[in-house]
């Protein structure tokens, strides 16, 4: 109740500044993607790569008066508020080790054009100060031809909630500058056996703050999303043989969604939240099933006698991707939600399994066996060609995309143990996750979690 | 009297040879195994004491003695089938359900005494090795347990005595990635979970 009751406070005193947009006209420079001509679909991985970066001065937050007691807070949330805005990819900072070499008079309006030698376009300047028990952070973005603010934001909260006001305010700045929803308030669900069992954890998009959500002290794995945040369903073996359950991460109750006959396991979530495909054993032979989150209308959409797992929905709820052996080593396979119209649209590789969609709904990411280890590799649903993303020692697997399609979350045992690592799109970019005990199964929520 | 005392031995000597000791637990030594040492003082050149030696009473043979079949423990259970020729475990090749000749050799064997032996069921666990997704590996192993419980009914022994469940590559008996420790794990092991009333 706490954590809710803080966000809340956040969300309610995030005023906007008068005169937040002070001159409409005067926006910065601001590259706003140039979208795909329709029809025309290509295996571009590097969509956000081709753009121009966005060149921001980012000098260090001031304090205003005493912070007494929130120096940790003020230092994460600055250094939070950075790196958000760094592995967006959108921006090319010049910090405050950058800007060192500027004389700079502290004045903002005489130190435009200072700003403006190296380069920069906007600059985006931190106020923190403390009242009473929270701490109030207020940011703004100036565009540096005008001199004028552009984004003016004030939050407040607990020193606790800072990560989550730097997370906030730096979609903001992405949203204003960029066109584009941020991932920074997004969040990763994923297994760990840091307890010695496997259980299902939610970090955020960063990898901070992972907190436990079952309990089961067995095997719980394959954790996927709700649509709207609000809930995972995963599969656990607590009361026996493979079950799919529910977790509702408000109140933080379980419930069994199927547990009946031999196996269900590896749940996805219809867009509408209404119903998940998943894998369900019909005599041994393991098929692709859709039912309602109390397990009722159970409907077959797979029929042969070869392995058919890993559904996932995709974005639109159109189709469903698949995993099946039918053509003697798995492969990937597309179908409509009803069934109908079954198709493979992997051929590289000799094992391809665990469908991931973008958001976008025209890549699929999925794990590529090649040379003999296991690789992410993304192909395009349409032209069907396809691209091998990682290397190198280890194996790389169980890849998902972010809510804004430009990062893949994945598992690899290249440190030794497995753990979850997140890169761009073209591959660049690796950055771990996860540090303690063996982390897998990565499901990266589709939005802003809603609770 | 001294002559039905060597009967008494004579059956003693058949009913071990007919159904063996008594099995033991596998005794697995407790981790924090607590050892005295105690020093024997050097002993006194004459005894101070002497102890009275007796022949210890004849043990009490019953030969009403217990088949290990009908333990409620089913680790001895488990263990006495095993001593008669069943294989609890049979293994596979990579990515494959398929049941070899080496393997249906043993399936038959264990077919025969799970009949003899109708009121006993038995979980079949499907178990696959740690390459490839877990949940792919869930689906084989499901269909490992699956292939067993075919070939076992068709030999006869009854459908509703087997419950297939498959661990994929959770429950490895081996962990280290190489294919002398992969082909451990790619199995289907078998193991009597309860009897039923029935036989």
């Amino acid at each position: 109740m706490k954590p809710r009751f803080a966000i809340l406070t956040v969300l309610l005193s995030c005023l906007l500044l008068a005169g937040l947009v002070l001159s409409a006209q005067q926006t910065p420079p601001q590259e706003v993607q140039p979208g795909q001509p329709p029809g025309q679909v290509t295996l571009e991985l590097n969509r956000g790569g081709q753009m121009r970066k966005i060149k921001l001065a980012f000098p260090a937050f001031r304090s205003l008066g005493q912070l007494t007691g929130a120096g940790g807070a003020v230092r994460e949330l600055e250094e939070t508020v950075r790196r958000d805005l760094d592995v967006s990819g959108y921006f090319e900072i010049q910090g405050p080790d950058a800007l060192s070499g500027l004389s700079l008079t502290g004045d903002v309006q005489k130190d435009l054009a200072a700003y403006r030698s190296t380069g920069n376009e906007v600059l985006l300047l931190g106020d923190l100060r403390v009242e009473g028990e929270k701490l109030v952070f207020e940011g703004r973005v100036l565009d540096l031809g005008s001199g004028q603010a552009v984004l003016a934001k004030r939050y407040s909260g607990p020193f606790s909630v800072s990560r989550r006001m730097a997370h906030t305010f730096a979609d903001e700045v992405i949203r204003f500058l960029v066109g584009k929803k941020g991932i920074a308030l997004s969040e990763i669900a994923f297994t760990s056996d840091r307890t010695g069992n496997k259980e299902i954890y939610v970090m955020d998009y960063d990898g901070a703050n992972p907190r436990k959500i079952t309990g089961h002290r067995s095997t719980s794995m394959s954790p996927a999303w709700s649509p709207n945040g609000g809930a995972i369903a995963y599969t656990s073996f607590f009361n026996g043989g493979p079950g799919l359950y529910i977790a509702d991460l408000g109140s933080g109750r379980k419930r069994p969604i199927i547990t009946s006959g031999s196996l269900n396991t590896s749940p996805s979530f219809a867009p509408d939240g209404g119903r998940v495909a998943f894998a369900r054993s019909f005599d041994g032979n393991v098929e692709i099933v859709v039912a309602d989150l109390s397990g009722g209308n159970l409907r077959r959409l797979t029929n042969s006698n070869a392995i058919e797992t890993n559904p996932a929905w995709s974005p639109k709820g159109g189709e469903i991707a698949f995993t099946s052996s039918r053509a003697g080593n798995p492969h990937i396979y597309l179908m409509d939600s009803e069934g109908a119209n079954q198709r493979r649209i992997t051929y590289d590789g000799t094992y391809n399994d665990g469908a991931s969609w973008n958001p976008e709904g025209d890549l699929i990411a999925y794990t590529s066996r090649r040379d003999g280890q296991f690789q992410i590799a993304v192909t395009n649903v349409v032209t069907l060609e396809s691209r091998v993303l990682t290397s190198g020692p280890g194996e790389n697997q169980s890849p998902t995309f972010s809510p804004d399609g430009r990062k893949i979350a994945f598992t690899s045992s290249r440190g030794g143990g497995k753990q979850i690592y997140v890169m761009d799109l073209d591959g660049g970019n690796v950055r771990q996750l996860t540090t303690e005990g063996n982390n897998d199964l990565a499901d990266w929520s589709r939005s802003v979690p809603e609770r | 009297m001294n002559r039905k005392w060597m009967i008494w031995m004579v059956m003693a000597t058949l009913l071990t040879f007919l159904y063996g000791c008594p099995k033991k637990k596998p005794a697995t030594p407790p981790s924090d195994l607590n050892v005295e040492t105690t020093t024997v003082p050097a002993s006194p050149s004459t005894p101070s004491t002497t102890q009275d030696v007796q022949q210890p009473a004849a043990p009490d043979v019953n030969d009403q003695t217990e088949d290990p079949l009908t333990s409620a423990d089913m680790q001895v259970v488990n263990d006495e089938l095993k001593r008669r020729g069943f294989s609890p475990d049979i293994y596979f090749d990579y990515d494959e359900a398929t049941l070899s000749d080496d393997t249906r050799d043993k399936l038959s064997r264990n077919a025969d005494l799970l009949k003899s032996q109708a009121q006993l069921s038995m979980t079949l666990e499907g178990h696959a090795d740690s390459r490839g997704t877990n949940e792919y590996n869930l689906a084989l192993g499901e269909r490992r347990a699956n292939a067993v419980k075919q070939y076992l009914g068709s030999l006869g022994v009854g459908a509703d005595r087997m419950r297939t469940l498959s661990y994929g590559k959770e429950r490895p008996v081996c962990t280290e990635e190489v294919e002398s420790c992969w082909s451990q794990n790619r199995r289907v092991h078998m193991i009597i979970t309860g009897r039923s009333n029935v036989g």
